[in-house]
């Protein structure tokens, strides 16, 4: 239990004497969750529109593969990216082995059909009658697509806080595709997993705790903007 | 000669295999108001959401204002509008719920002003209302304020679904009175579906029935409802009341599976008693259950009902005069099997 409560101090210590390997986890943490979150909420919302909005001939198939995508397994994601980002892979050369942006890559096609599955989900769930008083008030194609997009804002925050809850939390691309190299691609659920390895529970808890901060702080902010 | 906003050819509609919709053709005229009338499920609303260029036809051609149309054409989308049974309120505030139409068409000139006549026109108050949240209205002022908010683009067209089925009287009353306000104001056409008849006889200058997809001409000729007893040996038969017991209508040999019965009302005779000997092989007893007057002819529409039966017959003021009919009198419908048609 000691260790615990060592831990709690010892995390604000870190914080409070601005310790640089935390903040440098911290900064590739928020780095390259931030970077992939924008990739993927720009991509995936529209993709998620499309796919819920019209009916196309392999729109099933699409969902029923996406869907499954959902439950990607993140160590499965770093050994792809990994492959493909290696000096002997297809984009070696570009020498993203080992950087925030391989990272960012791999948790990008983690978070990516998690906002299109979702979007989808609500946009397919948008009550038919929005659409008739959407064309009823004289709305053009662009104003039904803002406005259902706009009405379903809410959902849409969830579909993003869900994505960005599954990226901050990751080990496995973060791990495999980053190196957790301190100072550099460490990042705070990769340090979190040294520390206790290497028995340093208080570390471990300290940074565990700086990581639920940041959740939290993220979920605040947003409840305050839906407030608004 | 007024031109006619809209004209209807050869309309048809599905859902999946189901035609829901089945018209040959059907010309509205401009500023008139039409009443529609018909059972759930016979067409109305899809009539209107097509009429209204939120939902393309299977087939079939919608004219408006002399041009052929389709939906979410530019030249339509500004001019038409329909209001639903259970309209849909933006996300946001009345004021903007309101707006929102302006706001599309970039006309943001002298917007409260706009907004406060809008609300006033539907018994609601600027300051009591306007910033009030989607969430915070009843459904009647929810009702209210989504005709506010089609009112305050003064559309060319106006087509109302349904719209006090679901409200309180004084709710009821609001729409109505804005409504026909539209009319006198801007010249609005106006087509109305609705079950209250009273108000739709009162207000309107044609009256439209719809069954099976079909359009009927009300008072001119008569829907037979079904469901047809096709079990008897004497033919099919519609029965008034339970099934098996007292009166029925007997009707012709049937020609098309899902048609509906239909009878002319120039071959029905209306009397006072039971004819015996005369070759009437129907022969229906029942009372006048209400009279109106039709506000255009001074016509009186009648309702014959005959326990789960009813037929809406039109009268001229004299026909009326001499068959003495008083709401309650007890009259007797004859008509011939032969002139029934199936259609």
């Amino acid at each position: 239990m000691d260790f615990i409560v060592a831990g709690f101090i010892k995390a604000i210590e870190l914080l409070i004497n601005f310790d640089h390997s935390t903040y440098t986890a911290v900064s590739a943490t928020l780095q390259a969750s931030t970077c992939s979150m924008l990739i993927s909420l720009g991509a995936g919302l529209p993709c998620g529109f499309l796919l819920g909005y019209f009916n196309f001939k392999w729109k099933r198939p699409l969902r029923t593969v996406l869907d499954t995508l959902l439950a990607l397994p993140t160590v499965s994601v770093g050994l792809l990216v990994y492959a493909f980002i290696s000096s002997q892979g297809p984009l070696g050369q570009f020498g993203l082995l080992f950087t925030l942006t391989g990272i960012a890559i791999g948790q990008t096609i983690l978070a990516f059909p998690i906002v299109t599955a979702i979007t989808a989900s609500i946009v397919e769930n948008i009550d038919p009658e929005l659409k008739l008083t959407l064309v009823s008030l004289g709305a053009g194609k662009r104003n039904i697509i803002m406005t259902c997009l706009w009405e379903v804002r809410y959902g849409l925050l969830a579909a993003a806080v869900t994505a960005y809850g599954r990226v901050l939390t990751e080990v496995g691309i973060s791990m495999m595709v980053g190196g957790n190299i301190k100072y550099h691609t460490r990042t705070i659920t990769t340090a979190i997993a040294l520390e206790t390895n290497k028995g340093m529970f208080a570390d471990g808890i300290a940074l565990g705790i700086v990581l639920i901060g940041i959740a939290f702080a993220v979920n605040i902010s947003l409840s305050f903007l839906r407030k608004q | 000669m007024t031109q006619a906003t809209y004209k209807l050819n050869q309309l048809q509609h599905y859902y999946g295999d189901k035609r829901v919709l089945d018209i040959d053709g059907l010309q509205i005229q401009k500023g008139s108001i039409t009443g529609l009338t018909g059972p759930n499920g016979s067409g109305k609303s899809t009539l209107l959401k097509i009429m209204a260029f939120a939902l393309k036809p299977t087939a079939g051609e919608v004219w408006f204002n002399g041009r052929r149309e389709v939906p979410l054409s530019p030249r339509v989308r500004s001019r038409v509008t329909l209001l639903t049974q259970k309209p849909y309120l933006l996300k946001r505030s009345v004021f903007d719920n309101i707006a929102y139409g302006l706001k599309i068409r970039r006309d943001r000139d002298n917007l409260d002003s706009r907004i406060k006549e809008a609300l006033a026109s539907v018994g609601l108050s600027y300051e009591g209302f306007a910033h009030r949240q989607w969430h915070q209205l009843s459904g009647g002022e929810a009702q209210r304020v989504a005709m506010a908010a089609r009112l305050i683009l003064k559309p060319e067209v106006l087509l109302l679904d349904e719209p006090v089925a679901s409200v309180d009287t004084k709710s009821a009353g609001q729409i109505r009175r804005a409504s026909l306000t539209a009319r006198k104001d801007w010249g609005c056409t106006l087509v109305i579906a609705s079950h209250d008849l009273p108000w739709l006889y009162e207000c309107s200058d044609t009256q439209i029935s719809i069954a099976n997809g079909r359009l009927f001409s009300t008072g001119k000729e008569h829907i037979i409802p079904p469901p047809y007893d096709l079990s008897q040996k004497k033919g099919p038969v519609k029965w008034i009341g339970t099934k098996g017991k007292g009166e029925y209508i007997l009707l012709p040999p049937r020609e098309k599976p899902d048609g509906f019965a239909v009878i002319q009302q120039e071959k029905i005779r209306i009397c006072r008693e039971k004819e015996k000997k005369t070759g009437w092989d129907n022969q229906i007893t029942g009372e006048i259950t209400s009279m109106l007057m039709e506000k255009s002819s001074h016509h009186i529409m009648t309702t014959f009902q005959a326990k789960n039966f009813s037929l809406n017959i039109r009268f001229s003021p004299d026909q009326a005069a001499a068959l003495k009919l008083l709401p309650g009198k007890r009259l007797i419908l004859m008509f011939h099997s032969r002139d029934i048609e199936w259609r």
